[in-house]
């Protein structure tokens, strides 16, 4: 694969030019999130010491500085408070129709998720629709683990879709 | 007792779509500064504080103050740093010089700011913006490009206080109005309500004209004390009076209004800035507001009490931020037509509201003595005001 105008970026992974996560444990403390995705869990993390629960998961308490917290379950199925539908000049990495949509999932602190929504068709969308957690591969990240060459990391992300009525 | 501080000149280079490198823009900018006070000299400079957050990305550079010292022919002895805070990096210089100057730290600061945004390819800057917001948790989602998030805002703002599509309309027409003669600005052109209101789609409800555009600037101020500024000017002087930076939030699901057109944040940074500035919304004779969107001003006269909370689309509506108006807002053509070079623009707001102040300006504001300046950051996610004054706190 040429890298137009560099090539010495033939075959190689530039991890400031990407636009996922980098999810995997050597990268990521909160790789557990990633992990719960993949068995199709919406998680983020609960303080065992004040029970201050936060969006998105921590690996210290903002509120009181413990390092013992635990993963929760957020609910997979939100109701849609406002959306945008982005048609026309859509940036690279989405496909039209970009659809975003404020998402009230009925707990603290996820009454107003700000999420993109997939399996959408233009203009079908209404305020007040029901969604439900949608979680698809990403592409691996290459890791280079020296003498046992480039490992590639399987990688998830989450958006939300209608739910079929 | 701490010293005064004054902003005593500035200039910016010609904003746009530049055929040139960044350092050549913080040159021009430089040089224009200098213009505007033959009688200062680079070697009178003692600090330099840069602004800018995409030299890293776009221009394959990051400590990027000794560069620009370099370049702009300075050779700083107190300070010399860069400082990122998105739109709001060129205030936020301002901030920290003020605070150098008043400290006894440092005596005369350049506050430098600057972006070279357009790239070789076209697609590497829109890609580049997902690192403007939360990457991990916004980003992510696409919300690196500004128009979704605040097409968001316009919908709740209009569902919640019924400010219409013409009223956000209102505000591109008066801030391309002011900018049809600024010749540094990006957009150098009259609008009419029409061209407005019939402009090519965005994302619904903006359109064209409710978004500011991609630029390619700089501009380059100074900062020091009265007692320094009185021996190398006799205009009147202006001093920064009162400042606040508030962040509350990044991710923007812990945004911290009711909803997406609540900004609490900015009336809690208004009202911060205007107890130490000792003033109140209605001493503010012009004002130069963050207008990434239409939305945006249409909500900061709100948030910062230069009319009651839901009342912004009529305020705008109504030509209250025109010459004339109740506070004449963006009066050099705000972000919406000069353009956003990300750490510029808070320096180009000061730039004139320093001109307001002084009598110079080319829309001037009778009698203007009170000013402010207002960026918002991120996704909405924080909020820098500072206010100037012909007189210091007493």
């Amino acid at each position: 694969m040429a890298v137009l105008g560099i090539p010495i970026l033939e075959d190689l992974y530039p991890s400031t030019m990407d636009m996922w996560p980098l999810e995997a444990k050597e990268f990521n403390r909160n790789w557990q999130f990633y992990e719960n995705l993949k068995q199709g869990r919406l998680t983020t993390t609960k303080c065992k010491g004040c029970g201050l629960v936060s969006y998105p998961p921590r690996v210290i308490c903002p509120e009181c500085y413990s390092e013992d917290l635990e993963y929760v379950d957020l609910p997979k199925k939100g109701k849609v408070i406002v959306f945008s539908e982005e048609v026309k000049g859509v940036p690279l990495g989405f496909q039209s129709p970009l659809i975003h949509a404020v998402i009230d999932l009925g707990v603290d602190p996820a009454r107003r998720v700000l999420s993109r929504i997939v399996n959408c068709a233009a203009g079908t969308l209404k305020r007040g629709d029901e969604v439900q957690l949608a979680v698809f591969e990403v592409p691996a990240l290459p890791i280079d683990k020296g003498k046992l060459g480039t490992v590639m990391s399987e990688r998830v992300f989450f958006a939300f879709e209608p739910v079929k009525k | 007792m701490a010293r005064n501080a004054v902003i005593l000149a500035g200039g910016q280079c010609k904003w746009g779509v530049r055929e040139a490198h960044l350092v050549d823009l913080f040159q021009e900018a430089a040089k224009a500064c200098f213009n505007d006070i033959p009688t200062l000299k680079p070697k009178d400079v003692d600090g330099l504080i840069v602004a800018s957050s995409y030299a890293g990305r776009c221009s394959f550079q990051v400590n990027t103050a000794p560069v620009i010292a370099e370049r702009v022919g300075v050779k700083p002895t107190s300070i010399c740093t860069r400082c990122d805070t998105l739109c709001a990096g060129g205030s936020t210089g301002i901030i920290l010089a003020t605070g150098l100057v008043q400290a006894g730290a440092a005596d005369i600061v350049m506050v430098a700011g600057g972006e070279k945004l357009y790239t070789p390819q076209k697609w590497e800057v829109f890609y580049s913006e997902l690192a403007s917001v939360d990457h991990d948790w916004d980003g992510v989602h696409g919300m690196g490009l500004p128009p979704p998030f605040f097409a968001l805002t316009a919908q709740e703002h209009m569902m919640h206080y019924g400010s219409t599509k013409e009223q956000l309309a209102a505000v591109s027409v008066a801030n391309y109005n002011y900018a049809a003669t600024n010749p540094v600005a990006q957009m150098q052109k009259n609008l009419t309500l029409e061209e407005a209101m019939n402009a090519p789609v965005v994302v619904p409800p903006l359109t064209l004209y409710d978004c500011c555009p991609i630029t390619d600037g700089a501009a380059v101020c100074i900062i020091t004390t009265d007692e320094i500024a009185r021996k190398f000017t006799d205009r009147p002087l202006v001093y920064i009076r009162g400042t606040a930076q508030v962040c509350l939030n990044s991710v923007s699901a812990n945004f911290p209004g009711a909803h997406l057109a609540d900004w609490m944040h900015t009336k809690m940074a208004g009202e911060k800035a205007y107890a130490r500035a000792k003033v109140g919304p209605g001493d503010i004779k012009v004002a130069q507001t963050h207008d990434c969107f239409s939305i945006s001003e249409v909500i900061e006269v709100e948030e910062l009490g230069f009319c009651k909370k839901g009342e912004g689309g009529d305020f705008c509506g109504s030509k209250q931020i025109e010459i004339g108006g109740k506070v004449p807002v963006n009066t050099d053509g705000g972000l919406l037509a000069c353009g956003h070079p990300f750490g510029a623009t808070g320096i180009r707001q000061g730039i004139e509201v320093m001109k307001q102040l002084q009598g110079r300006a080319r829309h001037q504001v009778k009698d203007a003595d009170i000013a402010l300046t207002h960026n918002l950051s991120g996704a909405n996610a924080e909020h820098t005001i500072l206010i100037y004054g012909r007189e210091p706190v007493k």
